[in-house]
């Protein structure tokens, strides 16, 4: 049931399915002019994108995003207390279904999509309040209490709307229509008329929303500081006659004003289909004017002239307003107003004033304190590197990979370029732009195997065979030189590194491969590109506690290919410098150099 | 202006189907066979073959009208080299489709009422063993229970339905009715299938425990066809009487676009012209009106909302306009009105307002037309100044205001413009 004294006094946490970016900017605006301290919109079910960029004040904020209700993580799952359904109408019974059913502490939400099926309203009607949670809609425009939470279009999508509705001063009135369009008319007018309110939420035009015109009333009548309800109903349906209902039964004791439209439609032969799909009058009984004079029976001050209506709202008696506090929202109004999109965001570095951070870190005690190990592995990581044994691996393969002789791809390119003409930054690029799947570029692509092996559990035999059944080759594993009776010296120096290593799973699991290749034949062994993958991958596991998500993450954007690309550009660097020194002249091939075919 | 003519339909709420695949559905799901034919009035003779001239047959108008029997639209005991005159009789009275069923001697007293509808609690049974044209003189017969159709989500969709039937109750319908339970129980399962909200069979024939549906209605939700895999489809919702181009334009542009769009012609030479947006907005304004006592001089009634683009206000404009210009009276007044909006952009929605006004100039500056305008939201400034500047420049201005002007008020300064005597010049 919808309680709004008990979501006055929560701080709440919404997720929103779907995105639909003037509304939930609208809310976030709402939540900063109504000084808050950081938005409550915490999560976002989209796909395609990690987080929204979006604002609070003039500053961004990242919200992030996930593909299903199920990707969420449980410390924000256990803080969902609201939700905002703005999926379409096919996707909201089975959206709405997840969401009451995964988070614990959810108390309600909304819902936006028109065109909802009446069979999908009533079932998410009856799984709703089995489950104790308030839903407003489909296609309402949403629940707002005055400074407090705007849960979505409702009042307006513009700041300068809500500032103009006075919606952060709270007052006593209740505002209800199933009419999204009413619902801001009607608050407008409320505040034009110098009254403020307490809540308000538009129901929703279909024929049976989930939260109906007796259950908003039923908390008007309990929410403390509600002292009237105005109340703009329509033809169709029969709401009002519940309504009535209450009222004589004094479950409903507060004024009501209401106006029910619809009296044109005494000018159509049939009865039409009005705006809202429940406007409609089959029926005497869901005529307006039936409807108005059944709320009149009960003394309630029904009219269907908008005109006496508007009269009976002036007349509600107003409290006085802090004036101050209203004037004040101008300025951050101006702030809302003015602000732009960054073209960028980085969390790397910054340059704030002249002074420089890198990974949060003033540059020069960084410099002075931490190795270049730490430096290039809290870089590309994005983040300070907690663990001595990051840093001090990062330092090692730094410097074995620095250079392997002039025949590599990369240092031929490099030395052709140099003795071309060319300057350092043109030589430098030519070699490193035959970095790729061929030469350089194996890190990434074994480390995407072991990842995969170990995440799928399947025994080396097997992934073995798989590889082999797609006529594939092993990333990482097999040399030219080395064999498993003459093996590489550079393999055992990486391996070293696992020491002091718990688990060990991902070198675990390659070890398990190279002992099913090397079976096979003698040079299939263990690489230097399969080994530092392995052990990168068991220190970011267990040194840094990455998640399988982000090291599939850190795989999908080449970070472990960078670990190459860095280290060798000193290797190129050398060439260049060395056939500069060394004058050669222009390289050119020979007949003999070709085979023609 | 270009505009496609796609379907009748809306894309919203209840609507009817034909008769024909009512009963096609609803047989075929109880297990029996259905030879009805449905025919518009030039399809008699690709059925002729199946009719056998020995036989008697029923037409009747399958356009969803109400109380058909009363109006003379339908037509008994007809023979097979009759039904072309049976049919040329009904179509002269303005209908395009029909269905012919063979004709189904019974006593009028195994006539029986039976109505489904889906409500809140469940669904709403109707019943009577008093049936047939007369049921409402009856009305001391007719029953009512309700029997939850209410199915957990958690359940899911597989699981045993029955532990929610009321069983008393459909013991004591079937009973009354003289049907097997089974009956009812396949009803229901027919309106949780086809998403059926209401259903209405008038006679329901009941002979020793057979039964056959003389005349069945039944309304289905509109939003559901994509739920909906074999079954009923747009083509099965039943085509209204009198539309005009603009009206079926505007209910084709309702149906591609994501916002909505509807356009009623109330009266064709009406004075007073509406292009309102909101469900709710759009009532209070076309209320005034009538409560003001110039309902007879509404030209129509319309609205469009959930925030479409220029173009497609454009479009409906365009709609809205045509049927205007169209009126004989002398001046015209048109309202664009419409409450202070949550999310749809004003600034671009006028833009595309405009952009009709523009193109239809000529005509409209002959009409003498006055145009009066209430509207608030997203960016109203921009979208108010643009009309304002437009309207004073087309001399066409009546009114241009935002939210500070009470919504129903656009109407008292209409009315009072168009009681005034023309202005020269």
């Amino acid at each position: 049931m919808l309680n709004i004294n008990k979501l006055r006094k929560t701080d709440h946490a919404i997720i929103s399915i779907g995105s639909h970016i003037p509304i939930l900017q609208s809310m976030l605006d709402f939540e900063y002019l109504a000084k808050y301290d950081q938005p409550s919109l915490k999560a976002i079910i989209a796909t395609g994108r990690k987080y929204i960029r979006m604002f609070f004040g003039k500053k961004e904020v990242l919200i992030p995003v996930y593909s299903s209700v199920s990707d969420l993580p449980s410390n924000i799952r256990n803080k969902i207390t609201l939700f905002i359904n703005l999926s379409s109408a096919r996707r909201v019974l089975s959206s709405t279904c997840d969401v009451i059913a995964e988070f614990p502490n959810l108390m309600g939400g909304t819902i936006f999509a028109e065109n909802v099926p009446e069979k999908h309203e009533l079932e998410l009607y009856h799984y709703s309040q089995k489950k104790n949670v308030f839903v407003v809609g489909p296609s309402s425009v949403g629940l707002l209490i005055s400074n407090k939470l705007k849960l979505g279009a409702i009042a307006g999508t513009q700041a300068k709307q809500l500032v103009e509705s006075q919606v952060f001063t709270p007052g006593s009135v209740a505002v209800f229509s199933a009419s999204g369009g009413m619902t801001n008319e009607l608050i407008r007018l409320t505040s034009q008329a110098g009254k403020r309110l307490s809540f308000s939420l538009s129901f929703g035009g279909d024929r049976f929303p989930i939260c109906t015109p007796v259950e908003a009333f039923l908390a008007a009548e309990k929410d403390t500081d509600t002292t009237h309800i105005i109340y703009f109903g329509e033809l169709g349906g029969y709401d009002e006659y519940e309504l009535a209902d209450l009222i004589k039964s004094k479950k409903v004791t507060k004024p009501v004003i209401a106006y029910i439209a619809g009296t044109i439609s005494d000018m159509f032969e049939t009865p039409p289909q009005f705006g809202h799909a429940k406007a409609m009058a089959s029926r005497g009984e869901e005529t307006s004017k039936a409807k108005a004079e059944a709320l009149r029976r009960v003394c309630i001050k029904a009219t269907n002239s908008f005109t006496e209506f508007l009269s009976l709202v002036k007349k509600i008696p107003a409290k006085i307003h802090n004036i101050a506090i209203e004037t004040r929202h101008a300025s951050s109004l101006r702030i809302i107003e003015n602000r732009r999109p960054s073209l960028f965001i980085n969390s790397v570095s910054h340059d704030v004033g002249g002074s420089v951070e890198i990974v949060k870190q003033d540059l020069l005690t960084m410099v002075k304190k931490q190795s270049y190990g730490w430096i290039v592995a809290s870089m590309l990581l994005g983040k300070p590197v907690k663990s001595k044994e990051l840093a001090e691996f990062f330092d090692f393969v730094l410097k074995l990979l620095v250079d392997h002789g002039p025949y590599v791809s990369g240092a031929v390119n490099t030395m052709i370029a140099a003795r071309a003409g060319r300057d350092l930054v043109s030589s430098l690029a030519s070699g490193l732009l035959t970095i790729g799947p061929r030469f350089g570029g194996a890190i990434n692509q074994a480390a995407q195997h072991w990842l995969d092996g170990v995440g799928r559990q399947v025994e080396a035999h097997v992934f073995v065979e798989e590889i082999a059944k797609a006529k594939k080759r092993i990333s990482g594993i097999g040399h030219r030189k080395y064999r498993i009776d003459y093996p590489d010296p550079r393999v055992k120096a990486i391996m070293a590194f696992t020491g002091k290593l718990k688990y060990k799973k991902y070198t675990s699991f390659a070890l398990g491969v190279e002992k099913v290749t090397t079976a096979k034949k003698g040079n299939l062994i263990l690489n230097v590109d399969g080994a530092i993958a392995a052990v990168l991958l068991d220190i970011l596991s267990e040194k840094e506690q990455c998640s399988d998500a982000e090291l599939k993450e850190l795989i999908d954007i080449e970070f472990f290919n960078a670990l190459f690309v860095l280290s060798r550009s000193v290797g190129f660097t050398a060439h260049y410098l060395d056939q500069r020194r060394l004058d050669e002249g222009l390289f050119r091939l020979t007949q003999e150099d070709v085979v023609y075919v | 202006m270009k505009l496609q003519v796609l379907s009748y339909e809306s894309k919203m709420a209840r609507v009817k189907l034909t008769e024909h695949k009512a009963k096609s559905l609803l047989y075929d799901l109880l297990g029996y066979s259905y030879h009805g034919v449905s025919i518009d009035r030039k399809g008699l003779s690709q059925y002729a073959h199946t009719l056998s001239k020995d036989k008697k047959y029923v037409v009747k108008v399958d356009q969803g009208i109400k109380k058909r029997m009363k109006q003379g639209l339908v037509k008994l005991r007809v023979s097979s080299y009759e039904l072309r005159d049976a049919i040329d009789e009904l179509a002269k009275k303005g209908y395009d489709q029909f269905i012919i069923e063979e004709m189904l001697p019974h006593n009028q007293s195994d006539e029986r009422y039976l109505a489904v509808e889906r409500i809140r609690k469940g669904m709403l049974i109707t019943y009577s063993k008093k049936g047939g044209i007369d049921v409402e003189e009856h009305a001391s017969e007719v029953k009512r229970a309700v029997i939850p159709y209410y199915r957990h989500p958690e359940l899911g969709s597989g699981s045993n339905r029955d532990p929610d039937i009321h069983r008393d109750d459909v013991e004591q319908i079937a009973k009354e009715l003289g049907i097997d339970i089974n009956i009812l129980k396949q009803l229901r399962e027919f309106c949780e299938k086809y998403f059926v909200s209401f259903l209405e069979i008038n006679p329901l024939v009941v002979r020793k425990g057979k039964v056959w549906l003389l005349d069945l209605a039944i309304e289905v939700d509109s939003t559901a066809h994509f739920f909906i895999r074999d079954g009923w489809n747009e083509n099965d919702i039943v085509t209204e009487k009198h539309k005009t181009y603009e009206e079926i334009a505007v209910a084709a542009l309702n149906k591609k676009s994501q916002a909505a769009f509807t356009l009623t012609l109330l009266n064709p030479n009406g004075s007073i012209w509406v292009l309102l947006s909101g469900g709710g907005a759009s009532v209070t304004i076309a209320d005034e009106i009538h409560n003001l006592g110039f309902g007879k001089q509404l030209g129509n009634y319309g609205e469009y909302s959930g925030n479409p683009n220029a173009e497609e206000t454009y479009l409906y404009t365009c709609s809205l306009l045509a049927l205007l210009l169209k009126s004989n009276q002398r001046r015209l007044m048109l309202i664009i009105g419409g409450g202070v909006a949550n999310f749809t952009d004003i600034r671009i929605t006028f833009k595309g307002i405009i952009q009709a006004l523009a193109e239809y100039k000529n005509k409209l500056k002959k009409k003498k037309i006055k145009i009066f305008v209430r509207r608030g939201g997203p960016h109203e400034f921009e979208g108010l100044t643009a009309i304002e500047e437009w309207l004073k420049e087309n001399k066409m201005y009546g009114l241009v205001s935002g939210h500070v002007l009470p919504l129903n008020e656009v109407v008292g300064a209409t009315i009072k413009e168009l009681r005034s005597p023309p202005s020269r010049g």
